[in-house]
């Protein structure tokens, strides 16, 4: 005989899985080769972590630093900018979630981010990756340095290279997507990918 | 003055800047999520060493890696050390070292030699 808190549970179980298949997560992280999945805080903690995992996933050296390179950036602006945020107690502050994975095909790794942003930031970054997948090797090299030079923006953390360095580390344009959530916030999809062979 | 000596770790580099030889060292890898907190100290400190005038300093960077937040710093670190030997009779060198095949690391190097007016030699290891 099943107790009447057993059944409780296994009622609140069942209306778990009718949202969420583990069958389905899996299937999807295959189809896509996920090597590296993360959802949540972007904590120092975490940061190292995928660190230490991509220092030995690709065969190449230079590309694990690379891919290393625009994930951390990826991270640090997820941590820093996202809309959505959580107490982290480590850091004793609020800092941002989101996610960041890592898929592969034949001929590329695929760094996808993916955080909620206030829509009015929005624009700026679009017009921004517009300029930046524009320019060749060496008007990415003059753009970084200049933008480097600048006086570091007032209130923001951030250097304001991160995406001008992950198209020169990736050698390849960046893709934003945005996907419209409400009237003041929309959720922001970053792709970049890198050549598997150098 | 006192020596200044941070400990690194897998996210902060080692720092090592000795007061009465002249030789200011970072080496590692810099990623910290709070980069100007962390690297506030480390100017606090420059700043008052050049406040003599005249003194001899070999500024080394050993990076295996760091973030485009680390990059700003270097150059900030570098420009007050361009501006101490034009306008207090510093005599600086610079040596940027990095790994045989890490052309990027490389790279970056090179970039900082053109954004600064000092001795600045890459070296490889």
């Amino acid at each position: 005989m099943i107790s009447k808190v057993t059944k409780a549970n296994m009622l609140q179980e069942k209306e778990y899985l009718e949202h969420f298949s583990v069958k389905t997560f899996k299937d999807q992280l295959e189809l896509n080769h996920i090597l590296l999945a993360f959802n949540g805080m972007f904590t120092q903690e975490v940061l190292t972590l995928i660190g230490k995992t991509l220092q030995s996933t690709p065969n190449s050296q230079m590309i694990s630093k690379r891919l290393f390179a625009i994930v951390i950036e990826m991270a640090q602006n997820i941590h820093h900018y996202s809309a959505h945020k959580a107490y982290s107690e480590k850091d004793e502050k609020e800092v941002g979630t989101g996610v960041i994975t890592i898929g592969s095909d034949d001929q590329y790794f695929h760094i996808c981010s993916g955080n909620y942003i206030k829509k009015s930031e929005v624009p700026p970054l679009l017009e921004r990756a517009d300029y930046i997948n524009e320019l060749d090797k060496e008007e990415l090299r003059d753009f970084y340095r200049e933008v480097r030079k600048a006086p570091q923006r007032a209130n923001k953390p951030g250097a304001n290279l991160g995406l001008i360095d992950m198209v020169r580390k990736s050698g390849n344009p960046v893709l934003i997507e945005i996907e419209e959530v409400d009237d003041d916030i929309s959720f922001f999809i970053l792709n970049v990918k890198i050549n598997k062979e150098l | 003055m006192e020596n200044f000596h941070i400990e690194g770790s897998t996210y902060i580099p080692r720092i090592d800047f000795n007061a009465s030889t002249g030789v200011l060292e970072i080496e590692g890898e810099s990623y910290h999520e709070y980069t100007m907190e962390f690297f506030q100290p480390i100017f606090d400190w420059i700043n008052e060493y050049l406040k003599e005038e005249g003194r001899n300093i070999t500024m080394n960077f050993k990076m295996s890696y760091f973030n485009t937040s680390s990059s700003r710093r270097f150059l900030e670190i570098l420009t007050l050390l361009e501006e101490y030997q034009n306008n207090k009779g510093g005599n600086v060198t610079v040596n940027w070292y990095y790994e045989e095949n890490d052309v990027d690391m490389q790279e970056s190097g090179e970039e900082y030699a053109d954004d600064v007016e000092l001795t600045f030699n890459l070296i490889a290891y």
